[in-house]
């Protein structure tokens, strides 16, 4: 990109600070040997022991990866299709105005209202089909439920920076509708996807509201149990945990990009 | 029969660009209708009943919440309700233009590395939402501590007394939104501004306006749709959130999210907190469809508009 | 989890009673000893579920919304039961099944959040006071240095608790804790008020946030639950836990039975458990709160026995009271703290 000013650097590593500033607090945490209170006791890798042996919070993080990504796929489905759907049609006015509204409610409707309302609906679902009893499933609607806007939020404000050049030049080369939306509206659309999805992904981890309220007793996920710990004071195998979950992160990251750049370095034929 | 009309280059009509827009926002809509609209419209209904003497729920259909919520509790008027109104909004506000302050930059920065870098910085900004957000504001609390280096620090530039932690302050509670929303700004800017069409970025350099007019027209106007996310999941969420305000600033003031979670909770007032909640979410939607009209004016007269 | 799922098969394999019905107790985190579980399934063949809450009241509100099904054991403090009960989220106990009951110290059966034990039997019980560092202050300990900015020693913080901290204002101001006449009750919250303004006020906090300030030095006084504080004394000797001269609240937590809990036998089998001599001393042992379990003292720690932030002295215990359920006028309360908390 061109000559940006010289102040975008810095201030873009400041805001980088402010991320990772707390990480680097729990990173440091998790091996300080002090269960309560934040003295510093000593280095130990205990906590890291008692981590890798605690059942439940084994069963949570499982837990809150199955029901992430479950509820990041259909949410990243139907919400990918809700945007196109909305964009690609020539809906009149007020149709587009109140879709709009309706995909906005759910960000604005505040994590207690959600909760009581999805609990409603699931308990007078429950009435016909006992799938809805509270636990996995439960969960992954639940979670799915509000992540559907989030995804379409992020892929419209995409689908709006897409020019209709692109397309009209594909039609020009006799592409078929199925052509256009596959290769020329879908690539274009991707990092909006993925942006949207991991968005989707990161608020599924996070949610103690909602989860707390359609949860059932074999479905305790991490913010839950992280909940509940803080009354007692968070324990340093919660930081264990955290650490564990971003440092996996990063490599995963890094070997992907790692991977991506290999490919890059072969000559393009 | 319908008229028929072109769209990206292709001879269709009305009703079958309806069909087949309408199959593709089907899934999303009944599933919202089933798990969401249905369920708020039986909320609607909750607020205007009320607390039974032991916490369940009176079917007595009164104005009641309403003019509590305006402020007229046990001992008369009181300016409660909007004084918490009033401190959410504002640090709901703040907290979304530090994070455009810093979001801004931060999406042109990663949009200017070579295309294979820009994922992986992405999702630099992405990763500490992994961490619960109770954990990341504990640890700020750990951070600001008395006994940690940014305390020294300021103890010894005579900022606080000496012995004193850096929480709860002001500060404290930014800079822990800012750490916690950053991320929901960054993100759809960035999307919009990796799309940023360059040539009429130049073309009004060429026309040799001004720095700020460079921005505001040949920037800012074609980041709109971005930056309209990017208020709207900044924003929103952080009128909502309280964990931080509690954690880092002491708990000392009620915002608008304490207020309607203890009516679920403590105060056990369900109805009441229907009603909180749900005025909560029409004044968003209405400071919403204001912000979708002035960007709607703002937006470019080119390409992308639909 | 997966031992305990090894264990049960392997105790059926060996033909003992092995019911593979679990047991859920609904309670606070770090309010059981895990050990007790291994206990529990070879005594009744039931294996134990601990379920976790981060605050009564959300437990309550997962009650409501149909969580009486999920659930065998509650835990709740007795200011809730009238409410529980009222609620329908409750049943009652069916006391033959209970035979442990005997074992309970006299002042917590029949009290009156639950006359004649229909519901609930106690789990532990504590007080919430002041806990300081003695070398920077002087004096015999008083709400004062909390409540009246001009008396507070140093830096303090107040409990995040409607009922506690507006209670403790009250009695601080020489009126009932359960006060149900509105200009008390708005006399305390604004001397609370008064007091979150001052600039020695680092705020709300939870118990353990405020135990963690006074260990830190951050703060001079805290008020805190007694069992927070034992465990910030123990971090660092020297620091002191005191019930101030003007009286404070008592709490119990009673274990109840949910209303529609799907193994009622088991249920009544686990709340006879936890009240079992030996069980109840292992228990408070562990937790570190103390015992209404009478027939357990003799084998609970001594050091645990003789610490008065633990288990307060008789003179103590006369200035202590339950909060009560105040049905119409908590909304009078719920106002009160609204006001505290938002000017």
């Amino acid at each position: 990109m061109r000559n940006l000013p010289r102040w975008i650097s810095p201030v873009s590593w400041i805001g980088l600070a402010i991320l990772y500033i707390p990480l680097l607090a729990v990173g440091i945490l998790s091996f300080n040997a002090t269960r309560y209170g934040q003295q510093w006791g000593g280095f130990t890798t205990a906590w890291y022991a008692m981590m890798a042996t605690n059942d439940a919070i084994l069963a949570a993080a499982w837990n809150s990866l199955l029901v992430g990504v479950a509820s990041t796929v259909i949410a990243t489905v139907l919400g990918t299709l809700l945007a196109l759907g909305l964009h690609r049609t020539p809906w009149p006015r007020w149709f587009r105005r109140g879709s709009d509204l309706a995909i906005n409610l759910p960000v604005v409707t505040p994590d207690i209202i959600l909760a009581i309302a999805l609990v409603g609906a699931f308990a007078v679902l429950r009435e016909w089909w006992a799938v809805f009893k509270p636990g996995l499933v439960t969960l992954i609607v639940a979670h799915a439920t509000f992540q559907i806007s989030f995804v379409t939020l992020v892929v419209s404000s995409r689908l709006a920076t897409i020019g209709r050049d692109q397309v009209e030049a594909a039609r020009d080369l006799y592409a078929n509708t199925g052509q256009i939306w596959l290769r020329v509206l879908l690539p274009q659309l991707m990092p909006g996807i993925i942006a949207g999805a991991l968005l989707a992904f990161t608020i599924s981890l996070d949610d103690f509201v909602v989860s707390f309220f359609v949860s059932g007793p074999d479905a305790t996920t991490l913010p839950l149990l992280i909940y509940a710990s803080v009354r007692r004071g968070v324990t340093p195998e919660i930081h264990a945990l955290s650490t564990i979950i971003v440092a996996g992160t990063m490599l995963a990251i890094i070997a992907v990009a790692w991977m991506q750049a290999r490919r890059d370095a072969k000559p393009t034929e | 029969m319908a008229s028929h009309l072109v769209v990206d280059g292709y001879l269709t009509t009305r009703p079958r660009l309806y069909g087949r827009g309408g199959l593709l926002i089907a899934g999303a809509f009944l599933w919202m209708g089933l798990f969401l609209f249905a369920p708020l419209g039986g909320l609607a209904g909750l607020a205007f009943a009320q607390r039974g003497e032991y916490g369940g729920v009176e079917w007595i259909f009164s104005w009641a919440n309403l003019t509590r919520l305006a402020g007229w509790d046990e001992f008369g008027f009181s300016w409660s309700h909007l004084t918490i109104l009033w401190r959410s909004v504002w640090l709901a506000t703040v907290t979304t233009l530090l994070c455009l302050l810093l979001g801004f930059p931060m999406a042109f920065w990663i949009a200017a590395k070579r295309p294979a870098q820009r994922p992986l910085l992405l999702a630099l900004v992405m990763v500490p939402s992994c961490v619960n957000l109770v954990i990341r504001t504990y640890a700020w609390q750990q951070f600001l501590g008395s006994q940690m280096p940014a305390a020294w620090l300021a103890q010894s530039l005579g900022l606080v007394p000496e012995g004193a932690a850096l929480y709860p302050t002001v500060t404290a509670v930014y800079l822990g939104m800012v750490s916690c929303m950053l991320p929901f700004t960054v993100l759809p800017l960035y999307t919009s501004v990796e799309r940023l069409d360059w040539s009429l970025v130049e073309a009004a350099r060429d026309l040799h306006a001004g720095r700020w007019r460079t921005f505001r027209h040949g920037i800012l106007a074609q980041c709109m749709p971005g930056l309209l996310a990017a208020t709207i999941l900044t924003f929103i969420p952080a009128l909502g959130m309280f964990v931080i305000s509690d954690m880092l600033g002491g708990a000392k003031f009620l915002l608008v999210g304490n207020l309607i979670q203890q009516q679920f909770g403590s105060m056990n007032d369900w109805p009441f907190g229907a009603m909180a909640g749900l005025f909560l979410v029409l004044a968003s939607l209405v400071a919403l469809w204001g912000l979708r009209i002035v960007s709607e004016r703002e937006a470019p007269h080119h390409g992308a508009r639909r | 989890m997966r031992l305990t799922a090894i264990a049960a098969i392997l105790l059926s394999a060996a033909g003992l009673a092995a019911e593979d019905k679990p047991v859920r107790i609904f309670m606070y985190s770090e309010y059981i000893d895990p050990a007790l579980a291994e206990t529990f399934k070879a005594r009744t063949g039931y294996t134990l579920d601990v379920q976790l809450y981060e605050a009564q009241e959300e437990m309550i509100a997962k009650l409501q919304t149909g969580g009486t099904d999920q659930y065998d054991v509650l835990v709740a403090t007795g200011l809730l039961v009238k409410q529980m009960v009222a609620l329908k989220l409750v049943q009652p106990l069916d006391q033959a099944l209970i035979p442990n009951k005997a074992n309970v110290g006299k002042q917590f059966l029949d009290t009156a959040f639950d006359k004649g034990n229909t519901y609930s039997y106690p789990y532990f019980w504590g007080t919430s006071g002041l806990m300081y560092d003695p070398a920077k202050v002087q004096g015999e300990p008083t709400w004062a240095w909390v409540m009246d900015p001009a008396k507070a020693p140093g830096p303090f913080t107040l409990l995040d608790e409607a009922r506690t901290t507006l209670g403790s204002a009250l009695v601080w101001q020489g009126k009932s804790m359960n006060s149900r006449v509105p200009a008390e009750v708005k006399a305390a919250s604004e001397a609370v008020g008064a007091a979150k303004h001052s600039p020695k006020c680092l705020g709300f906090a939870g118990g353990v946030d405020g135990k963690n300030r006074v260990v830190g030095g951050e703060a001079v006084v805290a008020m805190v639950y007694n069992g927070d504080a034992a465990r910030g004394i123990a971090d660092k000797p020297g620091l002191q836990y005191a019930i101030p001269k003007e009286g404070a609240e008592i709490w119990c937590d009673l274990m109840l039975i949910s209303a529609k809990a799907p193994n009622k036998a088991g249920a009544h089998a686990l709340i006879n458990f936890l009240l079992d001599a030996e069980v109840a001393a292992q228990n408070a042992n562990f937790i570190q709160y103390a015992s209404p379990v009478e027939a357990a003292k003799p084998k609970i720690k001594p050091e645990l026995l003789n610490n008065p932030a633990i288990y307060p002295s008789a003179e103590v215990m006369k200035r202590l009271t339950y909060l009560e359920d105040l049905g119409k006028d908590s909304r009078m309360w719920d106002a009160a703290w609204t006001s505290v908390k938002s000017q």
